[in-house]
C-alpha cells in the first residue's frame, strides 16, 4: 500500500468518526482503471487524455455541484483481471465518489462486475460491444451506460452503399476477437438483410501476418465488396496483400485503422478508395467540438481522436447527470442518465432501459486523392437480439445521416457521391497487378 | 497463528485486500504446481499457463451452460486440466530438455487457437461471460484451500519414495531407469498432479472474475511469473513456491505499479538478476548456508 | 459458403509458401547456430528481428538509404548488437541447465520489446517500397516476398558458404559437433561462441530487414518468430544445419496450406502437431542423424 492511499484512508476514516457528512467537502473523485500500457496502450492514454480535459474544464467552471473533480488513475496492462483488482481497490479502499470506464470491451466486461456489485454507476465511454449492456435477465446489469455506438454497426456505411449500389456479393473477414467479431457479424446480417448474398466468411488470428491464403479464397469466391474488421496492423497488411495477389472488389472497407491518418501515410496511393469507419471524426459540426478540437491540441499538443472525444464526452455526460441529480447517489444519477438525452462533441446520447446507446452515429469515411472524406453518417440499423425496440429505433438512417452524407472534410467532393468514384474509378478494381 | 488472521481475514478486510489475497493464493497453487513438475523432476514446462486456462475454460462452460455450481465447476476445471495434461504428457514426457519446454510452449498457443476455434462452445474470440455472482469470500477460502493443499502434497511428495524417485530423475534420468525406475510412468503421475493445481485455480478465477477471453487466461507472462516465483524462492523446496509467490507478487503490486511505463523492463530484469545471481532461490542458498533439512 | 479449391489456387498458396519459407529457413539458421554450438534456445531470436526492421526503416526513413541496401548495414549493427548481449549476459548461462537460459533469454526479450516500446513508441511503421506483384500465368507473385526470398536464399547460401569453406566457419562447426574436442584442438571456443551469436543475430536482423518492407513494424513483431523459428529447426533437426532450409520450407507450405484446406485460425495448430509427431516418429528432425 502507497503511503498516499494509507493518508488517504486515514483521512477517510477520520472523517467517518467524526460523524460528519463525506459529502459537501474535498473534491469529487472519479476512480479509474486506464490501459496506460500493455495492448490498448496507445488508445487508452487519448482516453486517459479525455477526461483529464474534461476534469479540467468542469474546475474551470467552477466543478459540480460546488466540489472540484478529481481522478483517480492506475493502470491495468490492458488486462481485465488486473483491472478488476483495480475497480475493486478504487472502491472499496480509496472510496473514491465515483467510478467511469476504462479503455476497451474486454476491460470493461470484466470491470462492469465489481462496479455493479458495489451499484457504482459507470458510464463507460469505450465498450462497444453489445453483449455487455443487452444481457439476459438473470446476469443484467443496471449502471453501466454506453456511449459509442455498437461494434455490429462498425461496417453499415459499407454495406448500405454497396446496397445501394446495387452490388450484390460481399465477403467478410475478420480478427477473431470481440470487437472486430462483432462487427463482422453486424455486417452480414445487414447484407442479408439488404440481399446481398455473403459468398465468404472467415476469421484470422490476432497478430496475423501472412493473409495470402485467405485472399486467395476471396480471389475465388470473386466478391464484389469486401468488408473487413480489423484492428490497425491487419488493415495495412491486408490492404497491401490484397495488391499484391490482385483481388480485386468494387468496393472494399475496414473498420479500425482505415480511418487512420496513419494509414494513408504507410500506404499511399494504395488507400485510396478504401473505406474505413470511426465514431468521430473532428470536422463534425457537433455542438462545441471545434473548440474541443483546440483545447485538446493546446493541452496535449497533439490531434484528438475518437478515443479522446469519447473519453472527454463520457466524463461531461456523467458530470451533467451529477448536476441534474443535485447529488452522486448512484440510483438517483441512474434515472438521470435513463431520460437523458445530450448532444455533446461526441454527437448524440440517449440509451435504452439497459444502458445501450441508441443515438450515436457512425461515420463512414474515404480516402479520396489523399484526402479523407466523410461519405456519411449512419445511425444503426442493428438491432440487438433480446432487447425490445422501440419503433424510433428502427430507423434505419437519421436525417440528420442523409444530410451530412457526400459532406466534404478537406477537399470538394462535387455531388458525385462518393461512393460511385470507387466504384467508377476506384483503382482497386482495374489494378494493373 | 497465520491460519487463523487468513480464516478471518475476510470479516474485516476491504473488497480489495480479500481480492489481493485471493491472487496470492492463486499464485501459491500456480507456482506450487509447476515446481511439482519442473522442480522435482527437472522437466521445465514452459507453458503451465495452458492447465490455467484449460480448467478456466472447463469451470466457465459448465458454469454457464450447464448451471453447475462453482464448487463442482472448479472441481471438473481440476479434472479438465488434467485430462489435457494426458492427452499431451504421454507423447511429450518422452522429449527431452528443451524440446519438452518448447513443446509446453506450443500447447499453449495451441490450447488458444483451439478455444478460438470451438467458438460454440467457448465463445470463441469474443470470451465467455458468467452470470453475475458475488461470492469472493467463499471463493477466497476455496483458494486458500487450494494453495494449501499443493503445498502440502508437496511436502508429502518430497518426503515419500515417489518424491525421491522424481529427484533422483532430475540429476541422472538414465541411472534413474538404470536403478529399475518406470521414468515415464513417474514422470507421468507428477505432470498429471502439477495440472491439477492450476486447472482448479484457473476455474475458481474465472468464476471470480466473471469473464474470461482467449488472451487473458493463456497469456505466457503467467508461465514466467510462476517459474520466476519458484526460481526466486528455491526450486523443488516446500515453502520456495510460497515465498517467492508472496514477495514478487507484493511487490509488484505496491512498487512496480508506480511504474508503469518501466514495467515490463524491470520483469524483464528481476528475471536476468534471479537466473544469475541466485539460481537456487532464496531457501536454497539458505539450506546450503545452514545445513536445513530438504523439507523445507 | 464452402469455396471450391481449384489447383490454381493451390498453386497461388504453394508458390506463397516458398516466398515465405526462405525468409523462415534463414531466420531459423540463426537460432540453429546458438543452439547448435551453444545449447541455448535464444527466446529473444525474434526481437532481435524486430531491432533489424527497426534499423531498416530508420536507415530508411532518416538517411533515405534503399532498403534492400540496408541489408549489409543493419546486419552489422545488430551483428554488433549479438555479440554485446553474448559478451554481457549469455555467456554466463552457456552450461547452466536449459531453464537458466531458457529464463535468462526471455527476459531480455521481453526488455528489448519494453526498450522499443520506448524508444520508438507502438506506432506502426512500414517501408512502402516495392509494391504490387508479377504476373505469372494464373498466379501473381509479389513482388516484395520475391525479393526478401531472392536475398534470403542469397544470404543463407553464403552464410553456408562460410560455415564450410573458412576456417571460422569450420570452428564453428567444429564447436558445435564437440565442444572440448574442438578445444583441444587450438579453437577459441569463447571467440566462437561471440561470433556464433553475432552470427545469428544478423542472420535474425536481415530477416528484419526484409520484413520491414512486407509487414508494418512494432515492437512486438518479433516474438512470433522466435517459436516459428523452433518449429522450423525442429522440422530440420536441430544441429543440422541444412535442415533448416527444408524445415523452412515445410513450415511454409504447411502453414499456407492449413489456411487454405481448413482456416488460418488452424494452422498453427497444425504445425504445432506436426511439430510433436516429428518429435516422436524422428526426434533428430525429418534430416536427422547426418551431421553438417
Amino acid at each position: 500500500m502507497t503511503a498516499k492511499t494509507l493518508g488517504v484512508l486515514i483521512a477517510a476514516a477520520a472523517v467517518l468518526a467524526a460523524g460528519l457528512p463525506v459529502e459537501a467537502q474535498g473534491p469529487i473523485r472519479i476512480g479509474a482503471s486506464m490501459s496506460l500500457t500493455g495492448t490498448y496502450a496507445k488508445l487508452g492514454n487519448y482516453q486517459h487524455e479525455g477526461y483529464k480535459l474534461c476534469a479540467k474544464q468542469a474546475n474551470e467552471k467552477g466543478g459540480v455541484l460546488g466540489r472540484k473533480i478529481e481522478f483517480v488513475i492506475y493502470d491495468d496492462q490492458s488486462a481485465p483481471p488486473t483491472a478488476v483488482r483495480l475497480y475493486e481497490k478504487l472502491i472499496t479502499e480509496d472510496k473514491v465518489d465515483a467510478v467511469i470506464g476504462p479503455y476497451s470491451s474486454p476491460v470493461t466486461e470484466a470491470s462492469a462486475n465489481v462496479t455493479e456489485k458495489y451499484k457504482k454507476v459507470m458510464v463507460t465511454p469505450l465498450a462497444a460491444t453489445t453483449s455487455i449492456f443487452k444481457r439476459p435477465p438473470d446476469k443484467r446489469r443496471y449502471y453501466i451506460f454506453m456511449v459509442i455506438s455498437p461494434s455490429e454497426v462498425y461496417l453499415e456505411g459499407l454495406v448500405d452503399m454497396a446496397a445501394k449500389r446495387g452490388l450484390k456479393t460481399i465477403a467478410i473477414i475478420n480478427e477473431d476477437t470481440l470487437f472486430a467479431k462483432a462487427a463482422a457479424s453486424g455486417a452480414a446480417e445487414l447484407a442479408k438483410k439488404r440481399g446481398m448474398q455473403v459468398v465468404f466468411q472467415e476469421g484470422y488470428p490476432k497478430g496475423n501476418q501472412d493473409f495470402s491464403a485467405i485472399l486467395t479464397k476471396i480471389r475465388a469466391a470473386n466478391p464484389e465488396v469486401l468488408a473487413a474488421s480489423t484492428y490497425f496492423d491487419d488493415a495495412v497488411a491486408i490492404t497491401r496483400q490484397m495488391k499484391e495477389l490482385n483481388v480485386n472488389p468494387k468496393m472494399y472497407g475496414l473498420t479500425v485503422g482505415g480511418d487512420l491518418p496513419e494509414f494513408y501515410n504507410l500506404l499511399k496511393q494504395n488507400a485510396e478508395y478504401i473505406t474505413g469507419a470511426t465514431q468521430w471524426e473532428a470536422a463534425l459540426p457537433y455542438p462545441g467540438n471545434q473548440e474541443f478540437n483546440e483545447a485538446y491540441k493546446k493541452e496535449f499538443g497533439r490531434e484528438p481522436v475518437y478515443h479522446s472525444a469519447a473519453g472527454y464526452a463520457g466524463c461531461v455526460i456523467y458530470l451533467e447527470a451529477v448536476k441534474r441529480a443535485g447529488t452522486l447517489d448512484s440510483d438517483k444519477v441512474r434515472e438521470v442518465l435513463l431520460k437523458l438525452e445530450m448532444k455533446t462533441v461526441f454527437g448524440d446520447f440517449k440509451v435504452d432501459q439497459d444502458g445501450f446507446q441508441t443515438a450515436h452515429k457512425m461515420v463512414t469515411t474515404q480516402w479520396q486523392d489523399g484526402k479523407k472524406v466523410i461519405v456519411g453518417s449512419w445511425r444503426r440499423a442493428w438491432l440487438p437480439r433480446g432487447g425490445a425496440p422501440s419503433p424510433a429505433d428502427r430507423t434505419r438512417r437519421s436525417p440528420n445521416g442523409e444530410r451530412s452524407r457526400g459532406r466534404n472534410v478537406a477537399s470538394p467532393a462535387g455531388a458525385t457521391p462518393c461512393a460511385t468514384r470507387s466504384v467508377a474509378a476506384g483503382p482497386l478494381m482495374n489494378s494493373p497487378g | 497463528m497465520l491460519v487463523v488472521a487468513l480464516a478471518v481475514y475476510p470479516t474485516f478486510g476491504t473488497g480489495y485486500g480479500v481480492r489481493a489475497m485471493l491472487q496470492i493464493f492463486m499464485w501459491i497453487a500456480l507456482a506450487g504446481s509447476w515446481n511439482l513438475i519442473s522442480g522435482l523432476t527437472g522437466y521445465v514446462s514452459f507453458g503451465h499457463v495452458a492447465f490455467f486456462g484449460a480448467g478456466a475454460y472447463t469451470g466457465a462452460i459448465l458454469i454457464s451452460k450447464a448451471s453447475w455450481p462453482w464448487l463442482a465447476a472448479a472441481l471438473a476445471g481440476g479434472v479438465g486440466a488434467c485430462a489435457v495434461a494426458l492427452v499431451i504428457g504421454y507423447p511429450c514426457l518422452r522429449l527431452k530438455g528443451p524440446y519438452f519446454a518448447i513443446a509446453m510452449l506450443g500447447l499453449n498457443e495451441v490450447l488458444r487457437a483451439l478455444v478460438s476455434y470451438f467458438e460454440g462452445l467457448t465463445g470463441g474470440g469474443s470470451g465467455l461471460s458468467l452470470p453475475t455472482l458475488h461470492a469472493t469470500v467463499p471463493i477466497y477460502y476455496a483458494m486458500a484451500g487450494t494453495a494449501a493443499t499443493v503445498t502440502l502434497l508437496t511436502y508429502l511428495i518430497i518426503t515419500s519414495r515417489f518424491g525421491l524417485r522424481l529427484m533422483t530423475i532430475r540429476e541422472d534420468e538414465l541411472a534413474a531407469e538404470a536403478m529399475g525406475i518406470d521414468t515415464a510412468r513417474h514422470k507421468l503421475y507428477a505432470f498429471l498432479l502439477s495440472a491439477v493445481g492450476p486447472g482448479i485455480a484457473g476455474a475458481l478465477a474465472a468464476r471470480d472474475q466473471g469473464y474470461i477471453e482467449p488472451i487473458s487466461v493463456f497469456p505466457l507472462a503467467t508461465t514466467i511469473t510462476m517459474i520466476v516465483m519458484v526460481l526466486f524462492g528455491g526450486k523443488g523446496t516446500v515453502w520456495g513456491p510460497v515465498l517467492g509467490a508472496v514477495v514478487l507478487f507484493v511487490s509488484q503490486e505496491f512498487v512496480w505499479a508506480r511504474f508503469p511505463y518501466l514495467h515490463q523492463l524491470l520483469f524483464g530484469a528481476i528475471i536476468v538478476a534471479v537466473v544469475l545471481l541466485m539460481p537456487r532461490g532464496v531457501l536454497g542458498l539458505l539450506q546450503v548456508k545452514y545445513r536445513l533439512p530438504r523439507t523445507i | 459458403m464452402n469455396i471450391a479449391i481449384t489447383p490454381a489456387m493451390v498453386g497461388q498458396v504453394v508458390i506463397s509458401g516458398i516466398l515465405a519459407g526462405a525468409l523462415y529457413a534463414m531466420v531459423a539458421l540463426g537460432l540453429a547456430l546458438i543452439y547448435g554450438v551453444m545449447r541455448v534456445i535464444n527466446i529473444a531470436h525474434g526481437p532481435l528481428l524486430m531491432l533489424g526492421a527497426y534499423t531498416t526503416f530508420f536507415l530508411y526513413s532518416a538517411l533515405g538509404l534503399n532498403p534492400y541496401l540496408s541489408v549489409p548495414a543493419t546486419m552489422l549493427v545488430l551483428f554488433l548488437v549479438g555479440v554485446g548481449l553474448q559478451r554481457t549476459l549469455v555467456f554466463r548461462v552457456v552450461d547452466a541447465p536449459e531453464l537458466s537460459s531458457l529464463l535468462l533469454t526471455f527476459g531480455v526479450s521481453i526488455a528489448l520489446v519494453n526498450l522499443a516500446q520506448l524508444a520508438f513508441t507502438s506506432d506502426l511503421r512500414a517501408v512502402e517500397y516495392l509494391t504490387g506483384s508479377f504476373p505469372l500465368g494464373p498466379f501473381a507473385v509479389s513482388k516484395t516476398r520475391l525479393v526478401a526470398f531472392l536475398f534470403a536464399a542469397g544470404v543463407t547460401a553464403l552464410a553456408f558458404l562460410f560455415l564450410q569453406r573458412t576456417r571460422l566457419g569450420k570452428a564453428i562447426r567444429a564447436t558445435s559437433q564437440h565442444r572440448e574436442v574442438a578445444m583441444v584442438c587450438g579453437i577459441d571456443v569463447q571467440r566462437v561462441h561471440l561470433i556464433t551469436f553475432g552470427l545469428a543475430t544478423a542472420l535474425a536482423a536481415a530477416g528484419g530487414a526484409l520484413l520491414a518492407v512486407i509487414v508494418a513494424i512494432q515492437p512486438e513483431m518479433g516474438q512470433i518468430w522466435t517459436f516459428k523459428s523452433f518449429l522450423v529447426i525442429v522440422l530440420g533437426g536441430a544441429g543440422n544445419y541444412p535442415g533448416a532450409l527444408l524445415g523452412g520450407m515445410l513450415l511454409g507450405l504447411i502453414e499456407q496450406g492449413a489456411s487454405l484446406f481448413l482456416t488460418t485460425q488452424l494452422s498453427e495448430v497444425v504445425a504445432y502437431v506436426l511439430l510433436v509427431v516429428v518429435l516422436l516418429v524422428r526426434p533428430t528432425g525429418l534430416l536427422g542423424g547426418r551431421q553438417t
